[in-house]
């Protein structure tokens, strides 16, 4: 099991280098001032009740809310997995760090798979902590709850994880800035995939609504972040899109299980190639 | 090219020899394109023969936001070393390679030199029967040196086997029982060091004053270089033909005041074979 002792010393680099103290700063004052603005949406609600839509109103409000903050979680986390992932071994070898290790018992596959269970624990423990409290500081202020808020955060965290197998895979044979670059951008493009393909179903264009399969198979964050936000929309949103002939930003069906399938296969074809590439690579 | 266990094996040649190359191809680091190693009678991909070397890198870092006794922990645990035993073996390569007092702070912390003696200890921690090192003196002071030599002796004296690259050639003369010097990836020379020195001696010869014919006799031995009338350096002469020349000299009517054997240096037999007459430096007088 030397891949534990890898995972562990990768956990153990988290925390002494202050990458968690930093985010933890970081995540603490983004609740504060979202568990603010939820308060005050909430008073400006209760005050305006006669006038405006009521409940049902604010209820819809929050969802909104809730959507745009999972969509800034959601980039936020995919940069910092893309940025964790790509120096995790190429940084290793650049630095001389590898030399050491490597002749050692140890074989290279459990310095790939020990990197990313490391970094799989650490950005899911942050998503399904942050997540919860999050969720749990808007219901106390609001009463609102999202429909399905633990299957929210299981996508968003397979999201995470797919693109850690992508950045490791890149880390076995690049540079970190050119990793962590490809990694963003490609979840970019997955992204407005998703977007393009909703106005092409729309529109019933056929060639555009290929070209965004294809980019979701390639790269299969886009299809889990539309299982994210499904989990999030109340059904009165999603009803509400129905009657919209162009709604680019509201899900209307999650992802298929054939195609959560896909994506599982998809991270072990990353690791499998991962560990192929490293084992061939002189350091 | 074999290197028998047991003893400081010391690897030689210039910038760009292959030197590292070789040592990374030794323990699976890089892949060869033909040929193949044993180590321990191991290939390199043993993972068992691997429990069994320790390596110090030329080029290294260890993790800089681990403590230096946290490194060594790391080590042992990756080569398998009991957990009952850690701490005593950490202490020990703590006070060999003279780091006792600094054991508990970061590596970020630490000098060049420190940072080397560290790397010397990680190699040694998990008492390995082969002990890569290359170039363990490189960012040393002269006591450090000194320090490196007497941890290699005390390496040698518990029966494991040194692999030792440097280009500090007075180095390996003090520490190494046995060499290869290797040019553009190939080995050119090489053997016993004791040997390798003692194949070509210089002896020089004081008389009280000039003879006519020592010269003669002295060329018979060896090639005589250029001095003054009343000594006479013989240069390519072996040991035990010296008393021959002593005995020559003699019943030719020399008078001998002195005789004194100098070995040729490392570095002499190095660049003698390492440097071709074309390469000498010019002269453009």
């Amino acid at each position: 099991m030397q891949f534990l002792i890898i995972a562990r010393l990768t956990l153990l680099e988290l925390v002494r280098r202050r990458v968690v103290a930093a985010v933890g700063v970081l995540t603490a004052i983004c609740i504060g001032l979202t568990g603010w603005a939820f308060f005050k949406l909430h008073q400006f609600s209760l005050a305006h009740a006669a006038s405006s839509g009521g409940r049902g109103e604010e209820a819809m409000a929050n969802a909104v809310q809730v959507i745009l903050l999972a969509h800034m979680f959601g980039m936020v986390l995919a940069v910092g997995a893309a940025f964790l992932a790509a120096p995790s071994i190429a940084g290793d070898v650049e630095s001389g760090i590898a030399l050491a290790i490597l002749p050692r018992p140890l074989r290279r596959r459990d310095v790939v798979m020990g990197r990313f269970f490391g970094l799989a624990v650490a950005l899911c423990a942050y998503v399904f902590i942050t997540g919860a409290l999050e969720f749990t500081v808007i219901h106390s202020i609001t009463g609102y709850a999202p429909p399905h808020p633990a299957a929210a955060l299981a996508y968003i965290c397979s999201g995470a994880v797919v693109l850690l197998a992508l950045g490791i895979a890149g880390s076995t044979r690049f540079s970190p800035i050119a990793v962590g670059i490809v990694c963003v951008a490609l979840y970019g493009v997955a992204w407005i995939a998703q977007v393009a393909d909703a106005v092409a179903t729309a529109y019933h264009n056929g060639a555009i609504r290929t070209a965004c399969t294809v980019i979701s198979l390639i790269v299969p964050t886009g299809g889990l972040w539309r299982g994210a936000i499904f989990s999030l929309e109340p059904t009165l949103m999603v009803a509400a899109s129905a009657q919209l002939t162009v709604d680019p930003i509201t899900v209307t069906s999650p992802p298929t299980t054939a195609y959560l399938l896909w994506t599982a296969l998809w991270v072990a074809g990353m690791l499998i190639a991962s560990i192929a590439s490293f084992e061939r690579r002189d350091v | 090219m074999t290197v028998p266990r047991g003893e400081i094996f010391g690897f030689l040649g210039p910038n760009g020899a292959g030197k590292t190359t070789a040592i990374k191809l030794f323990l699976g680091l890089a892949h060869p394109t033909s040929g193949q190693a044993r180590i321990l009678g191991a290939p390199p991909s043993d993972l068992e023969m691997r429990r069994r070397i320790g390596y110090l890198p030329e080029l290294f870092r260890f993790q800089d936001w681990l403590s230096a006794r946290e490194v060594l922990e790391l080590h042992c645990a990756l080569a398998g070393v009991a957990r009952a035993q850690r701490r005593s073996a950490i202490d020990d390569v703590l006070e060999l390679v003279g780091l006792r007092d600094r054991g508990q702070d970061r590596v970020a912390s630490y000098s060049k030199g420190m940072q080397q003696r560290l790397g010397l200890g990680v190699a040694l921690v998990a008492q390995p029967e082969v002990a890569f090192l290359d170039e363990p003196t490189s960012a040393l002071d002269p006591l450090g040196r000194r320090d490196v030599r007497d941890v290699l002796r005390a390496v040698k004296a518990r029966g494991a086997t040194v692999f030792l690259n440097s280009h500090l050639l007075s180095e390996v003369e003090q520490v190494c029982d046995r060499v290869a010097i290797v040019d553009k990836g190939r080995v050119v020379g090489g053997g016993d060091l004791a040997d390798l020195l003692g194949r070509s001696t210089k002896v020089k010869i004081r008389l009280s004053e000039a003879s006519p014919n020592a010269g003669e006799i002295a060329a018979r031995f060896g090639r005589v270089e250029p001095g003054i009338a009343e000594t006479l350096l013989v240069d390519g002469i072996a040991d035990s033909k010296i008393p021959d020349l002593v005995r020559e000299l003699v019943a030719a009517g020399a008078r001998i005041v002195s005789v004194s054997s100098e070995m040729a240096t490392l570095e002499e037999r190095f660049l003698h074979l390492l440097v071709k007459p074309d390469d000498a430096i010019p002269d453009h007088r």
